[in-house]
Order: C-alpha cells, then structure tokens, then sequence
C-alpha cells in the first residue's frame, strides 16, 4: 500500500517550484484540473510557447477528438452530440492532463506540449489513468479488508456500495474525469479539486490511513465514544455525516492534555474538568500552543507514525482550535469535549420492545381485526395485547387502519418512555442539535405528513407541561441505537 | 460550451479546403447519373451542414456522412441536377434530425440507407413524406428502446 505517495499526489500546483521559476513562469497560475490548458496560458504568456505552438497543439487537441469520437461510436457515426463531444474532450485533456502533470516540473511539460504530439501524450496519460485506476482498486481491498466495525452508515455505504460501483463503471477513455459517485462519508481533510480516478485515489488513501489510525483502540471505547457523540449532539450517529478519525484523534489528545493515556479516549469528568480550566481562560493563540504541545505529546507516546499521518493530523487538528475558543466562549464546551458518564448510557426498558417482530402475515391478520373492530377501546385492547416491536407499531401507524379517536385512545394507553419513543422518531431534526426542548417543540408543530403524527402532535399539546418535561427527559436519555427497527 | 465551439469552428477552417477537394472528387462518381457539385455549390452545402449540426446541438468534425449521403442518394431516381443541392441539404437536415431522435443508436451508414430505401419506394421522391415517415419511425424506436430498457431493469 503506497500511502507514502500521498505527499506527491495531494501536491497543488502552486507547491511546485518557486514563485517564479527561472524562465519567468508562475507555478500559482497552473491548476491541477486543467492543468494542460493552465500551462499553455502560462507558457505563452512566459514566452515559452509562440502562437504557432498553440495553434499546433489546438489542432492536435482536434484530431485527437475526432480519434475519440470514432473510437466513441466503434467507427459507425462521424457525428455526436456536443455534450457528448465536450465529455470526450475533457477526458481526452484529463489524460494530457495526467502525464503532463506527472513531470512535476512545469518547464518540463512544457517542453513537451512543444515537441511531443498531442497523441502521443495522450497515449502515455492514459496509461498513467489506467495504472491509477488499478492501484486504486488494489487501495480499494485493503480498505475494504481492514474497515472499521462501526455501525455508522455513511461509512458503510461508501465502503461497501458507492466505491465498487464507481471503480466498475470507471470509463478510463470516455470518461475519465468523471467524479460522479455517492461518497457520503466525510473525510478529515479533503482535496475536491482533483478529478476522477486520481480523486478516488487520494480518498482511499486518506481513509485508509484514518481507519488504519483508529485501529489502534478498542472497538468498545470507539462505539462509546460515538454513543457519547450521538447523545451530545441529540441525534443518531449511525445515521449522520461525520468523520470518525477526527473525533477519535480530538479525543486521543485531549486525554494527553489532561494527562491520561493517548490509548483512552474516553475522557473522563475528572479529565474533563482540567481541560475546562485549561481552556476557559486561554486565548486563542494559547489554545493552539495547547493543541501543539498536545499533538506533539500525542505523536511521542503512539507508535511511530508515518510522516504522511503526522502531517495529517496535525492539519486535522487546525480547526479544533476555533471550536474549542468559541465553545469556551459559549460555555459548552462538553459539546467538543464528550465526557465518559457511566449514567449516561443507561439501558433503558422500554415497552416497545427492540424485537419479537410478527410476521407479515400475522400482521395483515391482526391489521385487518383492528379495522374490524368496532369500538376504540377494543382497538387499543387488540393493539397492547399484541404489539411489542417498534417496527410493528410503526407499520401499524402507517397502515392507516386507525381513525380520529383511535389515536387519541392508543396514545393515552402509552407511557412516557412509549410517547419519548415515537416522540424522538417524529422529532428527529428538531432535536437533533439539542437547541429546542419538547415543549417548544410541539408548541412550534402545526401539522406533519401522516395521520399518526398529526394526532401525536395534538395528542402532546393537550398533556401538561410537567409530563411533557417528563417525556423530555426520557428522550435525553434514549439513545437512538437503543430505538431499533427490528 | 461557446469557447469550445469557437474553437472547432477555427480548426475546421482550415480543414475545409481538404473537405472541398474531396467533395470534388466525388463528381466524378455521381457524374454518371447526372448528377455534380460546383465548389459554390459544396461551400454552401458545407456552410448549411455546419448550421444544421449547430441547431441539433451535434459535432461532426469530418464530412464522411456527407460523402455518405452524396454517394448513396446519387443513385436514386428521383433526385436531379436542378434540385440536387437543395435536395442534399434536405437530406442533411432529415439525417442529423433522425441521429438525435433514435438517441445515436443507429449507425451513418445503416441510417442513411433506411432513408434512400424509404425515399425511393414508399415515399417515391418525396421530401415531405420522407420525413413524415422517418418521423413515424423515431418514435416507434423510442419506445422499443425504452421496452428494452424496461426488460434490461427488470432483469
């Protein structure tokens, strides 16, 4: 696994050589994307290519267009339409563009777009492409080999779905640049300026060093510690877009800060309360002498890290230090800094039970004696006696074999911990975040999609406000991983 | 896509006196039905094709559909010196119509020879009808594409 290149393919073109290089080119001018186009502006502008040149390498750009095109339509169509004319030609400048940038020097690829034909560059940036594309897939298993158990569905979407598709439907020669994917999980840091399989690339190898950096704790520690996210932020981790390593290397160095050990990141109140007074009266330019020394301490009592890691997380850790300044400010900050509470994951019994799913038989069965049912009270009565996973109560909410006063009856059947449930489900981003409680909440509701929810939110606006609050209170603390569909 | 355009339409330029030579020599193959193109003749024929290409939203950055159409329709009855070049941009505007209506699934050749096929039996010469019946026939296409993409889905 040749993480180790990422250095060289992260490189942006104005890293490349001085400010002006010494035939007065102006390496800040050259774009990674485009980056033919860039040096024939550069290179002219610099004296380094004469009008005739461009012209030449326009023409050649031409040819091999209308190389494409038949190579395109395998030879039975001379014409396309202009979309599919101008796909082709930014793939056919995206392998230019590969080989050239390959040279690194630009004084060297600019030599080149003088002397070489445009074909053949093409030819050798496409064999570049092509020996991208196979390190990538090789980079792909190794990921996908060593991935993370964690329950975080971004991660596992990208992982297990959006990755492959991308790397069998990846069209080298027609449409090589082609970004197009659903990666949802989120990098530390990520490049968007690069394109297609190069982009790809670089993605895995920073997910593989991210995932190769978490590996070093305990996978329970890794899921509390999500649990703790999840709960602080009030919603369900597994179903937002975050990245993992950033919380577990902010964790790692604030245990170091606080003078525990880099392989807990679980911080503990006792922790949390030094890293309070530490950050509370520090300025920013403090806070982030802190975050050095910390991160300096980190990377001594881990095992050797690469330079490449190094250089990652002391990047990944730049914009901790604006978090915890403005949380400092805004007193909150347990919300960058998640504190181990033994009470705060408490396993709750709650009457919608997590399994004991009926079939979908029983479930027609008993859907269709519920509608037959006359009064609401034998409806509620049927209901109780037989309905035990959430799954079930929500297809039975959505089934809408319920009417008006039967909601209103069911509903009062429930208990606080039954109302928190579907409360937390129905509310979901108004509580995800934290700001609002339940009580402004459904007070700021006027209707939802569903009967159901309709009848929930008038349901809760006729309870008191000390039930409400109790409810609220259950709903802080149900963990949304404790809320099972199944 | 303007700058892309601009920069096909100046390299063409100088492609074109390479299309006018060889769009010459063609007469001497259609000159045995009566049928020839004077250079006038071919640098409206040429100028018209760009026009059309540019309203169907298509690229073509030869004139081998054109030689095509030339040399295949020159063999038809119906078509004389009097109307051979308003004939032939016609026969341009059906052809590039019909590529962009069955979506580039069909081959230069193989279209162009279901036209002169229709244009000569069904249609008996008739531009007019050419079209409604090529019409008839892109849509009857669409919708067995779509069926054949339905049954690929569906697998």
């Amino acid at each position: 696994m040749n993480v180790g290149k990422m250095g060289k393919t992260d490189k942006s073109a104005s890293d490349r050589g001085a400010l002006v290089s010494r035939h007065g080119l102006h390496p800040s001018s050259l774009k990674r994307n485009q980056y033919t186009l860039s040096l024939m502006r550069e290179g002219q502008r610099a004296g380094l290519l004469d009008q005739q040149d461009i012209s030449r390498i326009q023409y050649e750009f031409l040819l091999l267009l209308q190389e494409q095109i038949i190579r395109y339509t395998q030879g039975e169509s001379s014409s396309v339409a202009t979309e599919t004319a101008e796909q082709l030609l930014a793939s056919a400048m995206y392998a230019v563009d590969a080989c050239l940038w390959s040279m690194e020097d630009p004084e060297k690829a600019i030599a080149s777009l003088k002397t070489t034909e445009i074909a053949r560059l093409h030819a050798m940036g496409v064999e570049q492409v092509r020996q991208c594309l196979e390190e990538t897939k090789r980079l792909y298993h190794e990921v996908k080999k060593h991935k993370l158990d964690v329950p975080v569905d971004a991660y596992n979407m990208t992982i297990e779905e959006s990755l492959p598709i991308f790397l069998q439907k990846y069209n080298i020669l027609f449409d090589g640049h082609n970004t197009m994917a659903s990666i949802d999980y989120p990098l530390g840091i990520d490049d968007m300026s690069l394109q297609g399989v190069f982009y790809f690339r670089q993605y895995l190898e920073r997910l593989h060093m991210e995932d190769r950096f978490c590996r070093q704790w305990e996978r329970e520690d890794l899921l509390r510690l999500l649990e703790h996210f999840g709960r602080v932020c009030k919603f369900d981790y597994r179903l937002e877009l975050f990245n993992i390593f950033e919380l577990v290397l902010h964790h790692a160095l604030f245990s170091v800060l606080s003078g525990g050990d880099p392989r807990r990141i679980l911080i503990s109140p006792v922790q949390y309360e030094q890293l309070e007074r530490m950050f509370t009266h520090a300025d920013a330019a403090a806070v982030g002498h802190l975050i050095d020394r910390g991160v300096d301490r980190l990377l001594d009592q881990l095992p050797a890290q690469d330079s490449d890691t190094t250089d990652y997380m002391k990047r990944c850790c730049r914009n901790l230090v604006r978090r915890i300044v403005n949380a400092a400010e805004h007193r909150n900050l347990q919300t960058v800094i998640l504190v181990d509470k033994e009470d705060d994951i408490r396993p709750v019994t709650i009457s919608l039970k997590t399994g004991d799913s009926m079939s979908n038989v029983q479930l027609r069965r008993l859907l269709d004696d519920i509608s037959r049912s006359e009064s609401k009270e034998d409806k509620v009565r049927l209901i109780r006696s037989h309905f035990f996973s959430l799954h079930d109560y929500l297809d039975l909410l959505e089934s809408d074999c319920l009417y008006g006063e039967d909601y209103e009856e069911l509903y009062a059947s429930f208990g606080d911990t039954e109302l928190a449930i579907l409360c937390k489900i129905m509310f979901y981003e108004e509580l995800r975040g934290g700001a609002a409680d339940l009580y402004t909440i459904i007070q700021g509701r006027e209707g939802a999609e569903r009967d159901w929810q309709n009848h929930l939110i008038g349901f809760m606006k006729r309870l008191d406000a000390s039930r409400i609050r109790a409810i609220d209170e259950w709903i802080g603390s149900i963990t949304y991983e404790e809320i099972s569909f199944y | 896509m303007n700058n892309l355009s601009r920069l096909f339409t100046s390299l063409t330029l100088s492609a074109q006196e390479q299309h006018m030579i060889q769009l010459l020599e063609l007469n001497e193959k259609t000159k045995r039905f009566g049928l020839t193109l004077a250079p006038d003749d071919i640098k409206e024929l040429l100028a018209a094709k760009n026009q059309i290409l540019r309203h169907y939203g298509r690229l073509e950055l030869g004139i081998e559909a054109t030689k095509e159409i030339i040399e295949v329709f020159s063999e038809s009855p119906y078509i004389t010196q009097e109307h051979y070049v308003s004939t032939l941009h016609e026969l341009h505007e059906i052809f590039y119509h019909l590529k962009n209506e069955t979506e580039d699934k069909i081959g230069d050749a193989k279209l162009i020879g279901m036209m002169k096929d229709c244009f000569d039996q069904e249609c008996e010469g008739s531009l007019e009808l050419l079209k409604d019946k090529l019409e008839e026939y892109a849509a009857a296409f669409r919708v067995e594409a779509m069926r054949d993409e339905m049954g690929d889905d569906d697998e």
